[in-house]
């Protein structure tokens, strides 16, 4: 808990991850808060003659064309599903991703082996059209769509996940465990997650952005939840229900805008943390802010910059070692 | 290139494909007894009486009267005389044949999207790596949040609504009559380019901005490289080395990295053809799902398979004919 409030805090204090908390916070609260902040019932198709409207004061977004749905209550409502979609499947994809990846990497033989070429196989498969077939086959509903995208979700991050526990299996520190009589459960969960956690948590945040687009996509070919209002099925609708053909740019602009801030305010909290977690993506930084003071002798500059670097991780790698020895 | 690595590499590439084609066969089969179901779903008012009927004729006719083993068999067979099998639409047409059918009209959107991606985003990567911290590379580095977050699908609908429909420049939806009409005159080939522009633009501005930004990334991490700075430090002229040693390397990895992308090539393209109507694979595919044809939706996602493993294997063999390294620690991981 304590750990989680001081990444947050973290994140605030970086400038991108600032703007990132701040958009997701306001769509979080939307999404809760929905019934009290639309003005309108959006699911109410029958109350209203008005159909049709431009933006007013009433209907700051207008209505739908045909049914003479409130657009700006669909809006908000619109936020729950994109928002939960995207986080619970970032959130199963991290943690069978990181099974997967810790059991392929530590305990390597058939394990690894079986597990890399279900990989293959997946990332073979394309994504979209299995995933229309599934959704044909098992229905519609949002817990089917979460369990599609999760099912094809861990193949990368196991990858990424797997490679790093290769490495801290050679690590002195698990090392000295294994010797220590350590077993691999409590090696594997007490050494070799702490080592991945950032990969997860990074990867939850940018994997619900990519979550939060491929639902939208679903949604608005038709084959998300009928029942439910998306950001997706609102597009749909607006294409099939004329507003291309009326020109009613804000009922295109409005759930696109929905996606676009939702996809953008994740991405950023997820740069924030490759940022955060990765000091050399810092060093990275730092040297593109000198190459904007500096263009005429910047290559000069990085190069002694990169060599300052090498030299410093060199120190630290011989301080490591002595302190392994010692 | 080492030949022990190009078969061990081709094998598994079939070993994977005999594992997609299992998948393939028996996905349609999960959660009904009888696949004749699934081929036709019990309709509202139809008498058990007619429906038997009807389940007997489908499973004669799809060869279901065999045990399911058997009838694998019969579909590796089929798969390996190039048959994907027999579609359900009226007249039963092959899928091989639709899919032959509607595959020119997928590739002319995609092949125009990847070419116009590719070009464009290689020279301004390029300029922007050249140009660090300057206003091309800063406009990069904010374009390519924006357009990841921005779906393809809502601006095609936004260009579909503004330049389709209100200034009229190009046709917001395609032409029925194109596919039909289509005859090689000077004449059809423009009407195919002015129909296809709208979904050329929405799919290439993603895509320019990706390649301009991998493109950028790499040129800026070659030119970090020991060989640089020894060009560097001969006293070669900026130019020579950016030409010389800097771009031909920078560049090699991008061009393997389109093969990965053939896939995508074919398959990518599901909901932009839905919004602009274009006659391709997706609307094939979407059609196939919305009238439950299970032989059409799997033959399209077997093709879709083969060609993305066809795609990975010539990556790789590229690979190794341009990196040996790759070839001595049995694969690139």
């Amino acid at each position: 808990m304590k750990g989680a409030l001081s990444l947050i805090v973290k994140i605030w204090k970086h400038p991108q991850g600032r703007v990132g908390l701040l958009i997701a916070g306001v769509l979080v609260f939307c999404a809760i808060f929905a019934p009290l902040i639309a003005p309108y019932d959006p699911y109410d198709v029958t109350a209203r003659a008005e159909k049709g409207l431009s933006p007013s004061w009433q209907h700051p977004l207008g209505t739908t064309i045909s049914t003479g749905q409130d657009i700006f209550s669909m809006l908000i409502y619109g936020a729950r599903v994109s928002l939960m979609v995207g986080l619970i499947t970032g959130i199963l994809t991290a943690l069978i991703g990181a099974v997967m990846g810790i059991c392929a990497g530590y305990v390597g033989g058939l394990c690894d082996t079986l597990v890399m070429r279900v990989v293959d196989v997946m990332l073979v498969i394309p994504t979209l059209p299995l995933t229309i077939v599934l959704t044909n086959l098992f229905g519609k509903s949002y817990f089917m769509i979460i369990f599609i995208f999760v099912i094809f979700g861990w193949t990368g991050l196991a990858r990424v996940i797997r490679a790093q526990v290769l490495v801290l299996k050679n690590s002195n520190y698990v090392k000295a465990a294994e010797l220590s009589g350590a077993g691999r459960w409590h090696i594997m969960m007490r050494h070799i997650l702490p080592g991945v956690s950032h990969l997860l948590i990074m990867n939850t945040a940018l994997s619900s952005a990519g979550i939060m687009v491929a639902e939208a996509g679903l949604s608005f070919l038709g084959l998300g939840d009928p029942t439910a209002i998306s950001w997706g099925k609102m597009l749909a609708d607006a294409q099939s229900g004329g507003a291309l053909l009326f020109g009613h740019w804000w009922w295109i602009v409005a759930p696109g805008i929905g996606i676009f801030l939702s996809v953008f305010s994740f991405m950023r909290i997820g740069l924030a943390l490759e940022e955060i977690f990765n000091p050399r993506m810092k060093r990275a930084g730092a040297m593109h802010r000198l190459f904007r003071t500096l263009n005429n002798t910047y290559i000069q500059k990085v190069f002694a910059e990169m060599d300052e670097a090498e030299r410093e991780e060199a120190r630290e790698a011989a301080k490591e070692k002595g302190g392994a020895a010692v | 290139m080492n030949k022990g690595y190009v078969i061990k590499r081709i094998l598994y590439t079939l070993f994977i494909f005999l594992i997609v084609t299992t998948l393939n066969f028996f996905i349609p089969r999960i959660g009904v007894d009888d696949p004749a179901e699934r081929y036709y779903p019990p309709q509202g008012n139809m008498s058990d009486v007619e429906y038997n009927i009807i389940k007997d004729l489908t499973r004669k006719q799809y060869g279901f009267d065999v045990s399911t083993w058997q009838q694998y068999l019969r579909y590796l067979n089929n798969l390996l005389h190039g048959d994907l099998g027999t579609s359900l639409q009226a007249g039963s047409p092959k899928v091989v044949d639709l899919i032959a059918d509607r595959l020119p009209w997928t590739l002319v959107l995609s092949v125009t999207n990847m070419f116009i991606s590719v070009l464009f985003g290689m020279l301004y990567g390029t300029y922007a790596a050249w140009h660090r911290g300057k206003w091309a590379d800063k406009l990069l580095m904010n374009a390519s949040t924006v357009t990841t977050a921005l779906p393809a699908f809502f601006l095609a609908l936004l260009f579909s609504l503004y330049m389709g429909f209100e200034w009229e420049w190009f046709p917001a939806y395609t032409d029925p009559s194109l596919v039909s009409s289509f005859d090689w005159s000077l004449e059809a080939i423009g009407r195919v380019a002015k129909n296809a522009a709208l979904p050329i633009i929405a799919m290439s501005i993603g895509g320019i901005v990706s390649y301009a930004q991998s493109t950028r990334n790499s040129v800026i991490a070659v030119s970090n490289e020991d060989y640089v700075v020894t060009a560097r430090a001969k006293g070669l002229g900026t130019k020579t080395v950016m030409y010389k040693h800097v771009l031909r390397n920078a560049l090699l990895p991008i061009v393997t990295s389109l093969g990965m992308s053939v896939s995508g090539l074919i398959g990518g393209a599901v909901v932009i053809e839905q919004i602009f109507n274009w006659n391709g694979m997706g609307t094939l595919f979407l059609t196939a799902n919305n009238t439950n044809d299970y032989p059409l939706m799997m033959g399209i996602m077997l093709f879709l398979s083969g060609v993305a493993l066809l795609g990975n294997l010539i990556t790789d063999l590229c690979y190794s004919l341009l990196d040996p390294r790759v070839t001595v620690g049995g694969g690139r991981r």
